[in-house]
């Protein structure tokens, strides 16, 4: 018997567990009926009329646009903080930006929704989605940055700021450089997070703006095609495609994902 | 703009864009009509002391505010929202009922109220919803740990070249989205007559929440010094062994921290019940999620939050306070 | 200061990745800008899921050169909550009865312009002027359906049930043979309506001691149900995972419509339980906040139209308020009594009622006592 034999088994065991579900979801995406259970034949078919429904390109299009603005503001905010708790060590907002990301995804959900409508009154839309996204956003980027600082050596900072830098230049050519595969991980992070919100956009979408995932949502509820099919396995092949490229590029920013 | 070139003078900055930036920062931080001087030696060393430490205050007050405010506006605030809310009556077509008067006819449902904390505690059936979802939850994290394990561990025992992808094959089918995942299991479980069911809920639950145990995992297995397996061999120790005696114990931050990311999110998480559970698969998720965007009931919905979250908060206590005690052993 | 980067000697690499990632991001923002800036005029619809055919609103979207944009929901109390929690900006909602009644008592609706809707004449006296919308100032009537009890017939042939009785969805007797293979429907009114029909009262009886029972009768029957379902019951019963489900008529037939085209080895069948049940007549209605009450009359009018209006009977399977529809529709749809209820059935089918705040909260209280027990 090999050596590992039995933790290689056990480890393919749970990689087919992980694949085996999102291969059918693929197969059947070319299933040629409607009713999608049982095989009936082959059939691009889904594909052309996903093509052709203008609410899932609306609903792609929103998703695109509320995790760029999300994750680039959240990026910031959460760079600052990330330094803010590295260097000044304060009480309050290490708590303030752990918790969003440590609590339970529904009470985010459900106390925006409440502020937004009792105490601002506005219009639920895009707005609302985006300031819900950068709130549970920040975190993750200040923990990943707070971890970047925390590996340097406070000396360089020093060193700068003994000749003669002021703290925006120690920033924009000392630490920026240090942190910016941090700041490129933080914001793909928040990113792929944002375009996969399921449970906060629920909340605080309004009419109009619905994302990919609500979209997913009311299809597998409500009307379910191999449409469903067809749209999961081009987001597949875009999230597969959008990793592999970072792996080719940036093989740092993964590991500083991981 | 005064004071500019006598500062970039002095400063000898290493380019001139550089040095006009600085120094227009110098002028927006020192308004007063004396140019300020810059710590050359001339300057006397309290001063330069003085101004740089003004500097360093605006810097710390900059970059700490934006996310501190945002914060308090944005989660902080809503989370008292939520306390608040759960104290007031449910409006005539839902939401809340106004505010004043404050105390209210009799009759009359304004104002505060503990009605809805009395509708909660005067049947242990709500209680038994939390104790459900925890029984569910630690189910989760249970065989999450269990399939995790070996997977973590090969990773962390194979050839460095091998570990990356090892892991990136983890972690791609979480970069599909979470109804996806869902979704597939409603396929396959459905011709299994196992839809509708608690396995299905815990099976969904599982799929969507691996990633997170194996990832903490590796990383604890990775660091594992080889060396010390090694000695243990030497000493005559068996793998089953060697396994318990040293790879566990060393493994159980890991253990815990990914226990952390699974068990709490599954808490609250009420799409895979909705969509794969049966009549009986009610989590707190869920139970929340239905007051607000069905019974229009906000104070119960809010009031149940209240009690997920002190949950939550009593749970993470509990595991620093185990942490603690386990380093105070060692 | 410049060299201070330990990453800048093996960085080219990563730099030039940065650069095309920035570079990328920015093409991406500008088409995101471009495609958004192209206004189109579109018709907001918050409708039942499967209550418009797509062939309906293909023709209309030629019809007004303007994109009809549809939500869905599956429950009256899933409307009103959305519309709670701050939905703004759908021009039509279709509410049944007793949800006009209550979106006209928090002052929800716009009337009618009536000058638009040369239509209405067409509507059939019977359903004018109805009790929750006296003098059609708010609401056009657009369908009904019949909340009652579809089923697999070939199985339940097999098993030998009735299929014309609400014990079969209530008493255990029945439902052990059908255990996990019953869905209801996820809504307060229409499964303790159910109920209380059953049980002999009527579903505006507000006495709390019959709720009681209808509660303790849904507590009963519970686990044997596979699931709460308001929408995916109609593919289940049409693949073959659910043998009996409560739902609504135009649903039921949907699932009789794809068992037969998917050629599924069973039938399914749907029929009015004898007991009596629930009739749902919904309702075009303008929502105040609704940015184009123009597109929204426009519509409102096209469906009036004898041929459009009979779509939502020849495709959907709903009955027809309609007098102008009425010589489109298929004979053996015009002809289902599940659909079409003839006369005397009418007389055993209630319309639901809205409750007082008290009433509706004691219930609602009650349900989510159902949801957990």
């Amino acid at each position: 018997m090999p050596r590992h034999f039995w933790l290689w088994a056990a480890t393919l065991g749970v990689y087919a567990f992980l694949y085996v579900p999102l291969a059918v979801v693929v197969l059947f995406s070319f299933n040629d009926s409607a009713l999608n259970a049982a095989w009936v034949g082959f059939t691009t078919g889904w594909y052309v009329k996903l093509a052709r429904n203008q609410d899932m390109l609306g609903a792609a299009l929103n998703s695109l646009l509320i995790a760029l603005t999300a994750s680039t503001v959240a990026t910031v905010l959460g760079t600052m903080a990330g330094i803010a708790m590295h260097r000044y060590r304060p009480r309050l907002l290490p708590f303030m930006v752990i918790t969003p990301v440590a609590m339970p995804e529904i009470l985010l959900g459900v106390s925006l929704l409440l502020f937004f409508r009792q105490v601002l009154d506005m219009t639920l839309g895009l707005f609302s989605i985006v300031v819900a996204h950068i709130t549970f956003s920040i975190g993750f980027v200040a923990i990943i940055i707070r971890a970047r600082l925390a590996g340097m050596d406070e000396s360089i900072f020093e060193a700068a700021r003994d000749l003669g830098a002021t703290p925006w230049q120690t920033f924009r050519r000392v630490t920026l450089p240090l942190i910016l595969p941090g700041v490129v991980a933080g914001f793909l992070m928040s990113f792929t997070l944002s375009i996969d919100d399921f449970v906060i956009t629920f909340f605080v979408a309004g009419v109009g703006v619905t994302t990919l995932p609500l979209q997913i949502y009311s299809m597998i509820k409500v009307a379910v095609t191999p449409e469903v099919n067809a749209v999961s396995t081009l987001l597949m092949a875009l999230t597969l495609s959008m990793i592999l490229l970072a792996s080719r590029f940036a093989p740092d920013v993964l590991k500083g994902k991981a | 703009m005064r004071g500019c070139s006598s500062v970039s003078e002095a400063e000898k900055a290493p380019s001139p864009a550089l040095s006009r930036t600085l120094s227009r920062l110098r002028a927006r931080v020192f308004p007063s009509p004396t140019p300020v001087d810059s710590p050359a030696p001339l300057a006397g060393e309290g001063r330069g002391e003085r101004a740089r430490r003004r500097q360093q205050d605006l810097t710390k007050w900059a970059i700490t505010t934006p996310p501190f405010v945002f914060l308090t506006a944005f989660f902080l605030l809503p989370f008292l929202l939520v306390v608040a809310a759960s104290f007031r009556y449910p409006g005539e077509f839902g939401g809340l009922a106004p505010l004043l008067p404050l105390l209210g006819a009799p009759g009359k449902d304004v104002g505060l109220t503990l009605e809805t904390y009395r509708f909660f505690f005067g049947d242990l059936t709500y209680a038994e919803i939390f104790i459900r979802s925890f029984l569910v939850a630690g189910l989760t994290t249970l065989i999450c740990i269990l399939l995790a394990y070996p997977v973590a561990l090969l990773i962390a025992r194979s050839p460095k070249k091998r570990r990356d992808l090892m892991v990136l094959l983890v972690i791609l089918p979480f970069a599909s989205n979470l109804l996806i995942r869902v979704y597939a299991w409603i396929i396959i479980l459905g011709p299994l007559n196992l839809l509708y069911t608690p396995y299905a809920v815990v099976i969904g639950m599982v799929y969507v929440h691996l990633p997170f145990m194996v990832l903490p995992l590796y990383t604890n297995l990775e660091k594992h010094d080889p060396a010390l397996l090694e000695a243990a061999q030497d000493l005559g120790a068996n793998g089953w062994t060697r396994f318990w005696r040293i790879t566990f114990p060393l493994s159980l931050p890991g253990i815990f921290s990914g226990s952390a990311l699974v068990f709490i999110p599954v808490l609250g998480m009420f799409a895979i019940p909705e969509l794969l559970g049966g009549t009986g698969d009610i989590l707190v998720g869920n139970l929340i999620k239905e007051q607000f965007l069905d019974n229009r009931d906000w104070p119960l919905g809010s009031m149940l939050s209240i009690m997920l979250t002190l949950a939550v908060l009593a749970l993470a206590g509990l595991a620093a306070w185990a942490a603690r005690s386990r380093r105070g052993e060692a | 200061m410049k060299n201070l980067s330990p990453q800048r000697t093996r960085g080219t690499q990563r730099k030039s990745f940065y650069s095309v990632f920035l570079r990328a991001l920015c093409v991406l923002c500008g088409s995101l800008l471009f495609s958004l800036s192209r206004a189109d005029d579109v018709l907001h619809l918050y409708i039942w899921n499967n209550y418009i055919s797509d062939q309906t609103a293909q023709r209309f979207e030629d019809y007004c050169r303007c994109r009809l944009k549809q939500d869905y929901y599956s429950d009256n109390e899933e409307m009103l909550a959305k519309l709670d929690a701050g939905a703004v900006g759908y021009d039509i909602l279709v509410p049944t009865g007793n949800a006009v009644e209550a979106l006209v008592r928090r002052n929800a609706l716009r009337p009618l312009d009536k000058a638009k809707l040369p239509g209405l004449k067409n509507i059939k006296p019977e359903y004018r002027n109805a009790w929750y919308n006296p003098g059609n100032r708010y609401s056009v009537p657009y369908a009904y359906t019949v909340t009652l009890i579809g089923y697999n017939k070939t199985k339940l042939k097999e098993l030998n049930l009735p299929t014309d009785t609400w014990a079969l969805i209530f008493e255990p007797k029945y439902l052990e043979k059908l255990k996990g293979r019953v869905t209801v429907l996820n809504s307060q009114r229409e499964l303790m309506g159910a109920a209380m029909i059953y049980l002999g009262y009527d579903i505006q009886d507000r006495d709390p001691a019959k709720w009681e029972q209808a509660k303790e009768l849904l507590i009963r029957a519970k686990p044997y149900w596979a699931t709460f379902s308001n929408s995916t019951y109609i593919k289940d019963l049409a693949i073959g995972n659910i043998w009996v489900a409560h739902g609504y008529s135009n649903d039921m037939y949907r699932a009789q419509q794809d068992a037969l085209a998917a050629r599924r080895p069973f039938a399914i069948g749907f029929a009015t339980p004898r007991e009596g049940a629930v009739l749902a007549v919904d309702n075009f209605v303008l929502h105040q906040a609704g940015p184009r009450p123009d597109l929204a009359q426009k519509f409102m009018e096209f469906m009036l139209d004898g041929q459009n209006a009979a779509d939502v009977s020849n495709l959907i399977g709903a009955g027809n308020p309609n007098a102008a529809a009425i010589p489109y529709i298929r004979s053996d749809i015009a002809g289902n009594p599940a659909i079409f209820p003839p006369p005397e059935e009418l007389k055993r089918l209630q319309m639901i009622r809205d409750f007082d705040a008290k009433s509706r909260r004691t219930l609602s209280r009650m349900w989510t006592e159902v949801k957990v027990k």
